[in-house]
């Protein structure tokens, strides 16, 4: 009977050891959480306002401002041309598109488009080409739905250069049509 | 005094003949002797320091404007130290001969009544030994000029029968005053004066054929680039187009009619309106651009250019807008085309890789010559009204000015310098 509790024993002591080593050596005990102070919740007092301040839709701050505010912040973005070239560029076709968006946003917009030239072309070529440039740009946003009677486009040849320089960049830049808000 | 007239009309004669055949050109360039004039100094009358002053200047202005004729060649200065002084009331014909002068303009100079000076000019036929012609002029100092002008003018017309050309105009655009506005000078760059104040951008300018108006582009209106009238005695401007983009205008010499050119339509083409720019009527129906008229000294045609082969060419069409001929070849950038007083010959702006330069084509022969021969963009040429100057845009200097040069490519000179200059147009 003794032998018997002594092999249960020594199976008991082994099954013990095995599980010990098993297992990882000490378990920290975690440190007992801080006590929870009780804080009181801050409100803040304001006074309630006399009036309302109704808020103002996109076009109704449109409309509030002059036409040289509007301008001064250019709205519509000029595209630029090749040299000698009058077609609407690849490049300045996402350009048309959101022009043509903001014209529709405010639909009592009237532009004029104004066509440029770089020094490298005859005066009087010039005004011919810088007119085409304005028109193949009324073109394209007419074609996205802008009507031309809100349009009117003019040329200024090479007589109103952005930039002096005698580079291709410079040349490239004065190569434009811009826009000018006219009516609101 | 006969055989004088005779002759001087049989000089006429000859270079109204002549210049229709190009004779000229070539007989001027081969150095046919120009007439030998002796223009000794003035006489003055009395002590005074005005009328001293007056008679240098006048005798420096009619000096340059003769030179720049072509028509006389001055004796050398030295020349008047081996004979006596001129003595207007006795001419020694033998001794002006002897210096080898064919005619001598004797002037005298007086003070006339308040700031006034007086310049009288006698013409001889030193050969002949005959007084031909004289003028007498009043002037205060502001018009000395003037007065030494319409002498020359008078030397010219009596002794060559050519239209003379020395009060003669230049209107052109100038930003010397912060905007670009229209002014306007004496044909050798003197008296620049300011024309129109619209502060904003007034563009090429053309002289109506009896000089009392003149048409320009002005993008006074916003959105508009309007073609109008300016009334110089009545200080009006009214206007004439101003749907679309409106320029290049050009006055026939009949004074009847204005041609320009005008985007009205939506596409860029010639019209014609009355000289008063009533009753405007269309020339050109074409696609392409159509632009730069410029009339035949006759008024029968017009000049211009167009783009419809594919490069901006120079054509021609009659006055009606019928019978378009083609007369630029080889190049692909031709423009501004302005047609000689004398008929025979088209000066106009060729672009060869992005340098301009003038090039006169003569009608008669086809014969193309190159005017300038410069790195630069030179361009808008304007005849002189007896066809042997043309005044034009250069960049030449560096910034853009106006110079003059002769129908031959001698004679080049520059007339302004202060901001940019540009688009001139030289009054009939």
């Amino acid at each position: 009977m003794t032998k018997k509790i002594i092999i249960v024993f020594c199976i008991c002591a082994l099954a013990f050891m095995f599980l010990v080593s098993c297992k990882p050596k000490v378990k920290p005990t975690p440190p007992p959480p801080p006590p929870v102070k009780e804080q009181p919740k801050v409100e803040k007092v304001e006074e309630a306002p006399a009036v309302t301040k109704p808020t103002l839709s996109e076009e109704e701050i449109f409309m509030s401002k002059s036409l040289e505010e509007i301008n001064l912040q250019s709205p519509l973005k000029m595209i630029n041309f090749d040299y000698d070239h009058y077609e609407i560029r690849d490049d300045a076709k996402p350009t048309l598109q959101s022009d043509a968006t903001w014209l529709k946003r405010f639909p009592s917009v009237k532009v004029l488009i104004e066509g440029h030239c770089d020094e490298r072309g005859t005066e009087e070529y010039n005004l011919a080409l810088g007119e085409k440039r304005a028109k193949s740009t009324m073109d394209y946003l007419a074609s996205l739905g802008i009507s031309s009677d809100r349009i009117k486009i003019i040329s200024y040849g090479k007589s109103q250069p952005l930039d002096n320089g005698k580079t291709e960049a410079a040349w490239q830049r004065n190569r434009r049509a811009q826009f000018l808000i006219i009516e609101k | 005094m006969k055989k004088i007239s005779l002759a001087a009309a049989l000089l006429l004669f000859s270079c109204t003949f002549l210049f229709p055949q190009q004779e000229v050109y070539l007989t001027l360039k081969e150095g046919v002797p120009a007439i030998a004039l002796a223009l000794p100094n003035f006489f003055v009358h009395g002590p005074s320091p005005r009328a001293k002053e007056a008679a240098e200047i006048i005798l420096q202005v009619i000096s340059d404007d003769l030179i720049y004729s072509r028509i006389f060649q001055l004796l050398p200065k030295k020349y008047y130290e081996y004979i006596r002084p001129l003595d207007p009331k006795n001419i020694s014909y033998k001794e002006w001969e002897s210096i080898q002068a064919s005619i001598l303009l004797a002037g005298e100079i007086s003070e006339g009544e308040g700031e006034n000076i007086v310049f009288e000019g006698k013409v001889y036929d030193v050969k002949g030994q005959r007084f031909i012609f004289g003028k007498r002029y009043q002037a205060t100092k502001s018009v000395y000029r003037l007065a030494a002008h319409r002498m020359a003018d008078e030397m010219v017309k009596v002794l060559s029968g050519e239209k003379p050309i020395f009060s003669t105009k230049i209107v052109f655009v100038s930003d010397r005053d912060g905007n670009d506005e229209l002014y306007m000078m004496d044909y050798d760059g003197q008296n620049q004066t300011r024309l129109t104040f619209n502060k904003t951008r007034d563009y090429m300018p053309a002289w109506s054929a009896d000089g009392k108006k003149i048409a320009f582009t002005s993008y006074k209106k916003l959105g508009e680039a309007g073609l109008y009238l300016l009334d110089l005695e009545a200080g009006k401007i009214t206007p004439v187009a101003t749907r679309g983009t409106n320029f290049s205008p050009s006055f026939s010499p009949d004074a009847k009619k204005l041609a320009f050119c005008s985007t009205t339509d939506g596409n860029a083409e010639i019209y014609v309106a009355n000289a008063d720019g009533k009753n405007i009527k269309r020339l050109t129906f074409n696609e392409a651009t159509d632009t730069s008229p410029s009339w035949s000294p006759t008024s029968r045609e017009i000049a211009f250019v167009s783009d419809r082969s594919g490069t901006p060419q120079i054509y021609l069409m009659d006055a009606e807008g019928s019978n378009v001929r083609r007369v630029s070849f080889g190049g692909t950038y031709h423009d501004a085309p302005a047609w000689s007083p004398t008929g025979d010959r088209i000066v106009y702006v060729s672009r060869v890789e992005n340098i301009f330069d003038l090039y006169i084509l003569n009608l008669r022969t086809n014969q193309i010559t190159k005017l300038t021969e410069s790195n630069a963009r030179n361009e808008s040429p304007s005849w002189s009204s007896d066809g042997r100057h043309i005044v034009f845009t250069s960049n030449l200097g560096g910034s853009i000015q106006l110079y003059t040069i002769d129908y031959d490519a001698s004679k080049l000179r520059r007339l302004t310098s202060q901001g940019t200059n540009k688009l001139p147009d030289w009054s009939h």
